[in-house]
């Protein structure tokens, strides 16, 4: 119990941090600057990260209920998803598809090159 | 006054823990099948639609009555520094050509999405959606929400994205001779996010390292570069 308040502390910090820089500097949501806060505070041990890992794994697991009031909001787009739906599909289909082949062709060939070197 | 704020407790407490359960059930039925396509986040969204339109709610009430999860979204995204963190010792090494492959993979993704979409379709609100469909969910609402997307559109096509990259791309890549464990990583976060990283983590560590390095670092990226891209792009095409 200790270590879940301290996670939800040292979550808690990390994000006041975050908003703090969007108002000081801009440029990235407040969310992502307190993830790479959180990183920076991980790495040096300034956080004990045997004390946050079982309660962020739980989180990582079940995050994904927090995203589904967004995702329920087509219902107001029934009528773009009728007009264009396939269309829209097709479009993240080959652009998922275009994206993952490229990072992947890239580097296995540095893979490859690296091994010949050896 | 103070009945009218009672209810609004009480109806807040309702759909929230109604889409609550519903998730934890498809989550335990995900985790007993095994399948991929099996995804909680899309089941759970196809069951809470028919279920608004029957007892006649709009997403405007539901939206509003489901506030405490939207707002667990941006601790979400900090929890994510933790597996970040973990996998930092990994890439030591290779993080700079990484970086660099990833950003310009990234852009040049967004570049192609944006264009593609207002070819096919002309609507900006679309196109920036779409464009933002590669990052892992929370950041790409965070975004799209910043710069004029529609965050159920983009939601979805988080979803599609993920599950695409999840169920095809290990088969897909082994086709194109992709085989190195670690290209395959980067390849599927990159495109799939925390979705297609969850489903290939089960094959090997460096999977799992990778994919999750991928998604991490790509999200930053898109979170960096978008806000200056999309809105150039736009002015450029319109």
């Amino acid at each position: 119990m200790k270590n879940v308040i301290y996670s939800v502390i040292a979550v808690g910090l990390c994000l006041l941090l975050g908003k703090l820089s969007t108002a000081l500097f801009g440029g990235l949501p407040a969310s992502l600057y307190g993830m790479i806060i959180f990183t920076i505070l991980l790495h040096f041990q300034l956080l004990k990260s045997n004390r946050i890992q079982k309660s962020i794994e739980w989180v990582l697991q079940n995050m994904g209920v927090c995203f589904v009031p967004a995702g329920v909001g087509i219902i107001n787009h029934f009528e773009l998803i009728k007009n264009h739906g396939l269309v829209i599909v097709f479009i993240i289909f080959m652009t998922t598809f275009s994206l993952m082949t490229l990072v992947g062709l890239w580097y296995q060939k540095i893979v490859n090159s690296s091994q010949t070197h050896e | 006054m103070n009945n009218y704020s009672l209810d609004a407790i009480l109806i807040t407490l309702i759909f929230t823990l109604t889409t609550t359960l519903i998730y934890q059930l498809f989550f335990g039925l995900q985790k007993h099948l095994k399948l991929v396509w099996f995804n909680p986040m899309l089941l759970s969204i196809m069951v809470l639609i028919p279920l608004l339109l029957i007892f006649n709610v709009s997403f405007e009430q539901y939206f509003s009555a489901t506030k405490p999860l939207n707002q667990l979204l941006e601790p979400a995204v900090v929890a994510l520094g933790f597996p970040l963190y973990q996998h930092l010792k990994t890439i030591k090494y290779q993080w700079k050509i990484i970086l660099a492959l990833l950003t310009l993979s990234s852009i040049i993704i967004i570049i192609l999405s944006t264009f593609l979409t207002m070819a096919l379709l002309a609507l900006p609100e679309i196109a920036i959606s779409l464009s933002l469909k590669s990052v892992t969910t929370p950041v790409g609402i965070a975004l799209t929400e910043e710069l004029g997307g529609n965050s159920a559109i983009t939601a979805f096509a988080i979803i599609l994205a993920g599950l695409f990259g999840a169920l095809l791309g290990p088969s897909w890549l082994s086709y194109i001779n992709v085989n190195s464990p670690k290209a395959q990583g980067l390849a599927i976060g990159a495109a799939s996010h925390a979705l297609g990283t969850a489903t290939i983590s089960k094959i090997s560590y460096e999977h799992a390292a990778y994919g999750s390095l991928s998604l991490i670092f790509s999200a930053v990226i898109t979170a960096l570069t978008s806000p200056l891209l999309i809105p150039m792009l736009l002015n450029l095409i319109m």
